[in-house]
Formats: structure tokens, C-alpha cells, sequence
């Protein structure tokens, strides 16, 4: 946390106070773009220079810091973006000093690649850090439950989200209406609306239910009301089970979503059972979460014992 | 819901399925009302034929835990948990019985007798 602060807050003042540190090196306008042969081809005032850099900095920093589902690339987009920033700003500096007219500005070839690799670079560097922490500091968490010799036990529970099997069907009412309707003109092939349409409405059907099975085999978890597709995960994969409440705005929305925490197939906010396996989280919006993760931190642990 | 399943046991396969959401209702693992997962989904979570898994949840249809419904799949009959739990100790009592050398009749006596 104070690491993050101390970088912005240095980002930042290396943005604000190096353009009026070399001012006496300028002109009224500083160039500030270049064209592909080097010249510059457009300029600002100095007050421009010092405030559009650090509002675009400041945004950032606070989507990072207070975007829950994007804080696992924090690290990495706050120091590559701070690299990228602070490159330019040395550029444009260095570019426009003791130049007191900005189209006699130098060009900053050189300067923009060596910002641009450097902060892909820093970018890189940040993944590899953030993704390291991720998957050391959970290990061996989760419940469990003692299962009595000569008993097997599976766990089943399934949930629906009844909006986006109005929605499924409102599309697909739309994609059979199309040709109906004659959408398009008649010189245009149908299809080019239907099918999509068709894809659509498939697509939420798909994700606006969910049933999760836990065996001895591991967890599978169907979707849709056909349960097809299935996801499958080996019990021997299966890092922890654990459940966690979590939200649609923490993971961007209902149905299968992608964010920072992981894959979540979100039907309803609440209670979720979440899974790591091979270094990823899939979590599922369940009820009773608690008590399959512990059937499933069990069945992987005795797994893991007889090995 | 939870299923527990009896590895030793030798009763047949669809008695096992029926004792293990007998046991389930019992315990309150699902309530009057509530939807049972499907029977494909049941046979897929225990490893046994959708068949099997069928003629066990009629079993308990006969026995009045389960409604089958058309549209609504098969949900825990009203009063089920009650039963069931009941259901379930009835069983315990024929086996004892068989392993006592007790019969049916014999129970169906003592039962009378019982005040």
C-alpha cells in the first residue's frame, strides 16, 4: 500500500515540476506531438504540458486503487503506465529545451522508444510480481469436513437467474421475428441478423443457470438449462475450495465474467463457492458454498495424502 | 444438498439411491417443496444409471416424500421431512428385526402391542 502511494506520488511530482524546473529553456508553446519523420507538428502551452499528463496519472491511479476487480494487474498498469508517462514528459522536456520556438523542437524518436520498451518491460515485470503473490499467499485455506470410512459423499446445488432467461428468450423472440419482419430490405441475406440474434439468445440461455456437482472425480458445473456446456476439474487439481460473498459490480456484471478475480459465473450476489486449480479462480454464485468447498477440500486432500 | 452414500452397503443399487435422499430429507438437506436435481444430474453426480436413479426416486414417490410433476420436475412432498426421518428408523427397526430373527409379523405385533 505505501509502496503504491510513494510511486504515484513520485510519478507525480515528476510530472508537475520538471516542465517549470527547465522553463527558462523554453518558449511560450512546447511542442508536444512529432510526425514519422521527427518534426514536431503540434504544440501547448506549458500550463497544458504540466496538467494533462498529471490528470491522466491522478484518473489512473484512483480507477487502480479503488476498482476492486482490476486489483490484481494494479501493480503491473501503475508501474508500466508511470514509466510510459514519466518517459514522455523527459522527452518532451528534453526535446524542447533551449528552443524557444517549439518548431525548432529536436525529435524524440529515440525517447519515445526507449519510454514505450521500458514500460512494457515494467509492465511484464509487475505481472510476474503480482501473479507470484497471488498464488503463494492463499495455499491450505478453505474448510473441510471429515467424511466417516465406507461413506461416499457428493454435493449438488444449482442456481438461475430468472432476468436473463428473459433475456435469452427476448432475443430469440427477436431473432425469430428478423425474417418475419423483413429487417433490412429484402436485398439483404437474413441471416446476417438472425443468426446472430440466434448466437445471442443461445449464449445467455447458456449462462442464466448453473448446477455444480462435487464427486470423488472433482467439480463439474453445467450451464444452462440442457447442462451442456460442462466445465470439468480433476480433484487432483484443486488447489482449495473456499466460499466468498461477492457482488456484480465487483466482478462487472451477471452471467460468465471475466475480471481480476478470476472467472465468476454470477447469477445472484452473495454467497459463491471459488476454486483455484492450476493458478486460476473460478468461482460460482451457489447456495451452500461452505459446505462444498469443504466436501471438495477434502476429496482433494485425501487425494493428495494417498500419493 | 448433500448426498451420503453407503459404500458397504449390498441392498441394490436403486434402494441405495432412494436411502440416500431418503437420508437427505430427513436431515434437511432439502425442504417441502424444494426441487430435487434432476434424475440425469443425480445418476451423473453418483456414478449409477438414470434408470436406477429413476426407479429409486419412485420408490419414494410410493412412500409419499416426492411429488413428480410435469413442468416442475420432482419436488419433497409437504410433511416429507417428518416422514422420512420416520420412514428411515421403520427401516432400521426391519433390519434389527431380520438380525434378531424377528419377522415382519412379529414386528407388526409388538408394534400393536406397543402403547
Amino acid at each position: 500500500m505505501w509502496g503504491t502511494a510513494a510511486w504515484a506520488a513520485g510519478i507525480l511530482a515528476l510530472l508537475v515540476l520538471l516542465p517549470p524546473a527547465a522553463r527558462k529553456g523554453f518558449g511560450e508553446q512546447l511542442a508536444t506531438h512529432w510526425n514519422a519523420s521527427g518534426e514536431p507538428n503540434g504544440s501547448q502551452p506549458l500550463w497544458a504540458v504540466v496538467l494533462v499528463p498529471a490528470a491522466i496519472w491522478i484518473v489512473l491511479v484512483a480507477v487502480a486503487v479503488f476498482w476492486r476487480a482490476a486489483r490484481r494487474w494494479r501493480g503491473a498498469v501503475l508501474v508500466s503506465c508511470g514509466v510510459l508517462l514519466a518517459g514522455v514528459q523527459v522527452s518532451i522536456v528534453r526535446a524542447n529545451l533551449s528552443h524557444t520556438d517549439w518548431h525548432d523542437a529536436d525529435p524524440v524518436t529515440v525517447g519515445a522508444v526507449v519510454t514505450v520498451v521500458a514500460a512494457v518491460a515494467a509492465g511484464l515485470v509487475g505481472v510476474l510480481m503480482s501473479g507470484r503473490r497471488a498464488s503463494s499467499a492463499a495455499r491450505g485455506q478453505g474448510p473441510r469436513m471429515d467424511i466417516p470410512a465406507g461413506e461416499r459423499r457428493v454435493w449438488l446445488a444449482s442456481t438461475g437467474n430468472r432476468w436473463l432467461y428473459l433475456l435469452a428468450a427476448v432475443i430469440g423472440v427477436g431473432a425469430s421475428a428478423a425474417p418475419l419482419i423483413g429487417f433490412g430490405g429484402p436485398a439483404a441475406p437474413m441471416w446476417l441478423l438472425t443468426v446472430p440474434l440466434l448466437f445471442a439468445s443461445v449464449s445467455v440461455l447458456a449462462c442464466s443457470s448453473v448446477s455444480v456437482r462435487v464427486t470423488e472425480r472433482g467439480m463439474d458445473v453445467a450451464f444452462g438449462p440442457l447442462g451442456w456446456p460442462v466445465r470439468r476439474w480433476d480433484a487432483a487439481d484443486i488447489e482449495w475450495a473456499r466460499a466468498e460473498n461477492r457482488t456484480p459490480a465487483q466482478v462487472g456484471g451477471w452471467g460468465y465474467r471475466l475480471s481480476g478475480l478470476g472467472t465468476t459465473v454470477m447469477l445472484r450476489s452473495g454467497a459463491c463457492l471459488v476454486v483455484r486449480a492450476k493458478g486460476k479462480d473460478f468461482a460460482v454464485s451457489v447456495d451452500d458454498a461452505e459446505r462444498g468447498a469443504a466436501l471438495l477440500n477434502s476429496l482433494a486432500g485425501a487425494r493428495t495424502e494417498q500419493h | 444438498m448433500l448426498l451420503r452414500l453407503n459404500i458397504a452397503d449390498n441392498r441394490p443399487l436403486h434402494e441405495q439411491v432412494a436411502g440416500a435422499v431418503r437420508r437427505a430429507i430427513a436431515e434437511g438437506e432439502c425442504g417441502p417443496g424444494d426441487r430435487l436435481p434432476s434424475a440425469r444430474e443425480l445418476s451423473q453426480a453418483l456414478g449409477v444409471n438414470a434408470n436406477t436413479v429413476l426407479r429409486g426416486l419412485r420408490a419414494l414417490r410410493d412412500e409419499g416424500l416426492l411429488e413428480f410433476r410435469r413442468g416442475r420436475g420432482v419436488t419433497v412432498a409437504g410433511g416429507a421431512d417428518g416422514r422420512s426421518a420416520l420412514l428411515e428408523r421403520v427401516r432400521e427397526l426391519v433390519a434389527d428385526g431380520a438380525r434378531l430373527g424377528y419377522g415382519r409379523a412379529d414386528l407388526i405385533e409388538m408394534i400393536k402391542e406397543a402403547q
